[in-house]
């Protein structure tokens, strides 16, 4: 009997996923960008296999600014080398696409590692004062306003001057520069949901503070949590840029897709193939985030299963 | 008797999801001057889509009045040029809207509303217009001293009486009123009820009253109409369809109503819903519910039957009686 | 209320009050209101849009807190019933919501929302048990079994309303506030419903607290009535004797109002007056007297209390012995 319910409810549950995966697998777009996602995830794990580090760290001026598919004679590790420079070099003579391959790793999880953070934090925060109202509300979103008013490039300088210069606290600078943003998205959708009837029916039929928000709450708010996280991803790769601009968080030579479009900057106009390399790789990310984000949204939606 | 509105075969359509919604089918129906006829009928069977087309406000893309005729004292709305419609809605023809609050600008004062109206449609200088704003309050019974004042600072009895003083601002020939009392209390929907009364006797004016509610028609109607999945099915006057309700979704209406002064233990309500109207049945659209139901029902469409000027579109009636125009 | 003892009241409602403080002032939603729920019966509350029928019946259930007076459910005090204390009384009383629209969650199916109690009281061992009870209780309220997994918005109002009934109903409670169940749908629909209604509460011996501005609904349906104004009660009585004869000057014009769909029953109307009486800071004195056509000066010194002017009948206007 008892393993009769459990198959039952594994049938229900792949029967979830099956309806979810069909729902989401209409938009083809999103499929498509799904899967150009998962394709840098995989280029971003295996870039030792492509490229190894040090050959796209280490300098070679004499072959500086070649076009892309131009060859050049490259010492490695005290050998000569002819190699095919498939997107060209920079200014240092690099191999464009080794590095791009190797920033992948660390923009993408800047990408991804911060928007998670800020929505947890943020989501969090936001639940709280928006569902408790009251002391906690104003607390809360006292303190909001005190961080948004401080500008954002100082927050995060001292952020990690505070807690020292290494790749995690710059997750947190930079996440912390998007919380607020969450805050109040959350706050405001959970206060014009949580007058809703349905959440006085649940509270009528005994469901604990915790059960309404999880159950009811959450799910009627995903959409702008969505909509605003597609918008941080491109930004905080960009920001993670700024800040080592001045300094801090990735440092030069250590290839980081920001990094790279700013530095290609100086060039755009001898070598514009520079700026467009980095410059598609992060506008092809933020677009596939967007569009999985649109296909999230339609097959979480009730109204739009048929 | 004259004629002030003639619709004829009109159908009117909503697009919504790549879908039809056929909301008016053959509909045709014909309105008396200085006359009150009453519209009934569920959610859904069309009866605001009615009155929108009398004012030619189906608008593309949502919707398209497909095809039929509508007259207004001989003239063809539906061929009216932009600046023809303007001049008639609002000074011949006047709509009361489900909700007062959609029709009141929040950040004027009804005065200035009521005043801009007139300006709008008579030729009459500013101060008269407000001169014969403040009038037209006062005779919805609010002290003319009121007309500086926002619609928020009325409660809601009074502003579905500012919305009334509104339409009846340029003295209209035929006012569409659309649920115009579902929003209010008894008490209040007496007293606005009371007052529509007055103002049609004064002016002369027809009305469209649509409402859901039978004992409203009763009491305010001199002719019904019931209206099922876009189509009128029985028309007649207050005495023939209350004293004989022929067609039986007119019946099952009644049969639905905790009559207030009748001890019925049990309603009788109408089984099922109104069928989808993206996808009507081929035969009588009542059929599915209808509890007198035949096969023929099924298969063929049924015409009006007229007795004395008692419409009705039903197969039970059809073999006894000579089949008519429709109306 | 009633003269037979053997009749015990279930629910007892004392000098309960609830403001609410709002920019201009204190809204007195509720200001002392005290009334009996009679076992298995049911008890209609009318009164127009805004005098404190919801806020009563969310009181009762305690989705608000009361500022002062008290309510026995039963024997227990639900307005100081503590949190475990709350947790059983929750399978006792239960609520029907206004809106079929809002009251149910659009992200939920048909069986998530009326098993969710089941869920939250463990009142089943096993999905299986859980799947018979939410078809079982689907049932109940006659929607159809295909309709298990569907979601919200593919129902019309007279289906989602019995999703809500289904729900209110998942954990056997005695009592439940009905809060317009019926204003926002159809008269074929609302016929439907209120049907069902009155077939559950014969067959599970359900007491109602009938929430309405419909007074020709709350005639079929209820044994006795309360009518209210700005927050307070101003009529009470058995449903027979109130329509046959109602007292209080808003009572008579509230039922000379009713609209009836028969030919030739046209009646006198009373017409009152169309001041505006906010519930912000009420003024002392009788709060129906600026609308009254038998006001008098004196009606706006003293508030005027409930009391019995007639065997059963309570009536609160100072002038209740002329309408007698
Ligand atoms: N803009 C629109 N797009 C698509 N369908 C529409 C639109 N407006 C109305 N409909 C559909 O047309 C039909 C007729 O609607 P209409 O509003 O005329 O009904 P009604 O009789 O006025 O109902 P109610 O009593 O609820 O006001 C309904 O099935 C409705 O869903
Ligand atoms: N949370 C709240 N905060 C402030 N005022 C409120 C609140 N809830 C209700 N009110 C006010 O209390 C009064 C009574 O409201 P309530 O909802 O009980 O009325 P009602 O009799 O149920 O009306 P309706 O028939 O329109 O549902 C109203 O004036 C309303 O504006
Ligand atoms: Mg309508
Ligand atoms: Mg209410």
């Amino acid at each position: 009997m008892g393993n009769n319910t459990l198959s039952r409810f594994m049938a229900r549950q792949s029967k979830n996923i099956t309806q979810f995966w069909r729902q989401f697998s209409r938009n083809k777009l999103a499929v498509a960008s799904l899967f150009l996602v998962l394709i840098f995830a995989l280029i971003a794990i295996f870039a030792d296999f492509l490229y190894s580090y040090d050959f796209v760290t280490s300098n070679s001026l004499e072959n500086a600014l070649l076009k892309p598919g131009q060859t050049g004679t490259v010492y490695y590790h005290d050998k000569e080398i002819t190699h095919t420079f498939i997107l060209g070099s920079d200014n240092y003579g690099r191999d464009i696409l080794g590095r791009l391959v190797h920033g992948a790793r660390v923009s993408m999880i800047i990408g991804f590692a911060t928007v998670a953070m800020a929505i947890a934090v943020g989501g969090l925060l936001g639940a709280i004062a928006g569902y408790k109202g009251g002391l906690f509300d104003t607390l809360i979103m006292r303190v909001t306003d005190i961080v948004l008013s401080i500008p954002t490039i100082l927050m995060s300088i001292a952020i990690v001057a505070a807690l020292g210069n290494s790749f995690f606290n710059l997750l947190i600078a930079i996440s912390t520069s998007m919380i607020p943003g969450y805050i109040r998205i959350v706050r405001a959708s959970i206060i014009s949901i949580k007058d809703q009837e349905y959440v006085e029916a649940a509270r009528c039929i005994g469901a604990s503070d915790l059960r309404i928000v999880l159950r009811h709450i959450l799910p009627n708010i995903t959409s702008p949590v969505i909509v605003q996280s597609t918008l941080n991803v491109g930004s905080s790769i960009l920001w993670a840029s700024s800040l080592s601009f001045l300094g801090l968080g990735i440092l030069p030579p250590k290839p980081e897709w920001g990094n790279m479009l700013s530095e290609a900057r100086e060039f755009i106009q001898y070598a514009p193939h520079l700026l467009f390399a980095p410059g598609l790789a992060i506008l092809l990310t933020v677009l596939a985030y967007n569009l999985i984000g649109d296909g999230l949204r339609d097959a979480l939606d009730p109204k739009l299963k048929r | 008797m004259d004629k002030i509105l003639e619709v004829k075969d009109l159908h009117v359509h909503y697009f919504s999801n790549r879908k039809t919604v056929r909301a008016i089918n053959n509909l045709s129906l014909d309105m008396q001057r200085g006359r009150v006829l009453g519209l009934v009928g569920e959610t859904g069977a069309g009866k605001t889509t009615l009155a929108l087309s009398i004012l030619n406000m189906i608008r593309a893309p949502q919707g398209k009045i497909i095809s039929g005729s509508i007259r207004f004292d001989g003239k063809d709305i539906l061929a009216m040029s932009k600046q023809e419609l303007r001049e008639l809605r609002g000074k011949d023809i006047a709509m009361i809207f489900q909700d007062p609050m959609t029709a009141l600008n929040p950040v004027l004062t009804v005065g200035d509303q009521i005043a801009e109206t007139i300006f709008k449609h008579e030729k009459v200088s500013k101060d008269e217009a407000w001169a014969k704003a403040e009038k037209m309050l006062e005779t919805v019974g609010i002290p003319g001293a009121r007309a500086k004042e926002y619609p928020h600072q009325f409660s809601g009895g009074m502003k579905q009486r500012v919305v009334i003083a509104l339409s009846l601002a340029c003295n209209p020939r035929l006012l569409l009123a659309d649920e115009p009392t579902t929003a209010l209390d008894v008490t209040i929907q007496a007293q606005v009820l009371d007052l529509m009364r007055h103002l049609i006797r004064t002016y002369n004016t027809s009305v469209l009253f649509i409402t859901h509610s039978l004992g409203l028609v009763v009491e305010n109607c001199d002719e019904v109409a019931t209206m099922y999945a876009g189509e009128i099915v029985e028309y007649g006057t207050v005495e023939q369809v209350f004293g004989n309700p022929l067609h039986p979704y007119t019946r099952g209406l009644f049969g639905s109503l905790p009559d207030y002064s009748e001890g019925a233990a049990r309603l009788r309500p109408i089984p099922g819903l109104m069928p989808d109207p993206t996808n009507l049945p081929r035969g009588c659209y009542f059929s599915p519910r209808c509890p007198h139901v035949m096969p023929l029902c099924e298969e063929l469409h049924p015409t009006h039957t007229s007795m004395d000027g008692h419409l009705v579109k039903c197969h039970l009636y059809q073999e006894n009686a000579n089949v008519e125009q429709p109306i | 209320m009633s003269n037979n003892p053997s009749e015990l009241p279930i629910l007892q409602v004392r000098n309960l009050k609830k403001y609410f403080h709002v920019s201009k002032g204190t809204l007195h939603a509720v200001d002392d209101i005290s009334f009996d729920i009679r076992q298995g019966k049911t008890l209609g509350m009318v009164g127009e849009s805004g005098c404190g029928k919801s806020t009563t019946g969310r009181l009762l259930v305690r989705l608000h807190e009361s500022d002062s007076g008290s309510i026995r459910y039963d024997g227990i005090e639900v307005t100081r019933a503590s949190s475990k204390e709350m947790k059983v009384l929750r399978t006792k009383m239960q609520m029907i919501f206004q809106d079929p629209y809002s009251s149910i969650n659009p992200r939920h199916t048909v069986a998530s929302i009326i098993g969710e109690p089941l869920k939250i009281y463990k009142k089943v061992r096993n999905m299986q048990e859980y799947e018979e009870k939410v078809h079982q209780l689907m049932e109940t309220v006659g929607l159809a079994d295909r309709l298990y997994d569907a979601y919200p918005h593919e129902l019309d109002g007279g289906r989602r309303q019995r999703i809500g009934i289904a729900r209110a109903l998942a954990l056997e409670p005695q009592f439940i506030v009905c809060d317009e169940p019926v204003s926002a749908l159809d008269v074929s629909i609302q016929a439907q419903i209120l049907n069902l209604l009155m077939d559950l509460q014969d067959k599970l011996k359900l007491t109602y607290l009938f929430i309405t501005h419909d007074l020709s609904v709350v005639k079929h349906i209820s044994d006795d009535i309360v009518i209210m104004y700005l927050g307070q009660i101003v009529e009470q009585a058995n449903t027979e004797e109130l329509f046959r004869h109602p007292i209080h000057p808003y009572s008579q014009a509230l039922s000379s109002a009713i609209p009836v769909p028969r030919l030739n029953a046209r009646k006198e109307r009373i017409i009152l007056k169309s001041e505006v009486v906010s519930p912000i800071d009420p003024k002392p004195g009788c709060r129906f007297a600026p609308r009254c056509n038998y006001a008098k000066p004196e009606c706006g010194e003293a508030d005027p209390v409930l009391r019995e002017v007639m065997p059963g009948r309570l009536v609160a206007c100072h002038r209740a012995e002329m309408f007698v």
